[in-house]
């Protein structure tokens, strides 16, 4: 009796232990979940992306499919992405003579940019702590202040100045991901032009404060 | 009596080895995070050593280079890092 009650407490100790240990950053506090202001515009509405601000840096297959489940409705991008992906390089090495018109139907379809998926993955990775979270949300609440003003005409920023801070913000969360959260990053590296093309053009970004 | 009592103190013994542990990954990892706080207000400071938890979202970091700071989440929602002497 001595013996089972010696080792089985540790035991349940070290259960304890386990369920907190992997958490890996700072336990999301009540207050800060509290306190922490509500998404920012920019990612609420996920807009699929005209071919002009295609993201010509990397395909979209692979971080489109590592969307989760949790977001249903922003999937269906994720799927009609995925096949053109795989079959874009075909298309590029097809050959024109003996099967002209198989080129031609395979276009490259469009890279889709899934910005609810992106800001979900960001909100669930432990990459990131919670302080780190909201100070980077701070900072996008920011530059997209920048851009508003811009619109507006209060702002004496140019377009190359919100260029900058917007890639000095993207460079910000990738330092901090690259190493912890490989998929996520590449997720954003190849969303970089995709995103840019709604910031920069105001029609789109005035829907995406809509 | 006494063998209860042996048993106890033999198990908050062997417990202390797992519960240190789990109590300093925690605090890796607020370090961690504050260490990119810090960096990506753009001040200097390296690494943070130590962390004391004021309150609630508030925390005094004293960095490896010697500089402190207090981090806070104003009622905004803003995190702030004040710089400390």
């Amino acid at each position: 009796m001595l013996l089972v009650h010696v080792t089985l407490l540790p035991l349940f100790f070290a259960a304890g232990c386990a369920a907190i240990a992997p958490e890996g950053s700072v336990a999301p506090k009540p207050g800060a979940a509290a306190t922490q202001p509500a998404a920012p515009p920019a990612a609420s509405t996920p807009q699929p992306v005209p071919s002009a601000a295609a993201s010509p840096i990397a395909p979209r297959a692979a971080p489109q499919a590592e969307n989760k489940a949790a977001t249903p409705g922003t999937k269906t991008p994720a799927a009609a992405a995925k096949p053109p992906a795989a079959t874009a390089p075909a298309s590029t090495v097809a050959k024109p003579g003996p099967h002209p018109a198989a080129a031609t139907t395979t276009p490259v379809a469009p890279p889709a940019l899934d910005l609810a998926a992106l800001k979900e993955q960001l909100k669930e990775t432990k990459a990131i702590g919670v302080f780190t979270k909201i100070t980077l949300k701070n900072q996008v609440d920011d530059l997209l202040q920048q851009f508003r003003d811009y619109y507006q005409g209060k702002a004496k920023v140019t377009m190359a100045q919100l260029r900058r801070s917007y890639d000095l913000l993207l460079m910000k969360v990738l330092s901090l991901l690259q190493d912890a959260d490989q998929k996520l990053a590449a997720a954003i590296v190849s969303s970089r032009e995709a995103i840019w093309g709604l910031l920069a053009d105001p029609k789109k970004f005035a829907t995406l404060e809509g | 009596m006494i063998n209860r009592t042996t048993a106890f103190a033999q198990t908050l013994f062997v417990a202390a080895f797992f519960v240190v542990p789990s109590f300093a990954a925690d605090d890796a990892a607020l370090k961690k995070d504050m260490t990119s706080v810090i960096a990506l207000q753009g001040l200097p400071c390296g690494q943070v050593v130590a962390v004391k938890v004021n309150a609630e979202n508030d925390y005094a970091c004293s960095c490896k280079d010697g500089n402190k700071y207090r981090v806070y989440m104003n009622a905004a929602g803003r995190v702030v890092v004040e710089k400390q002497k």
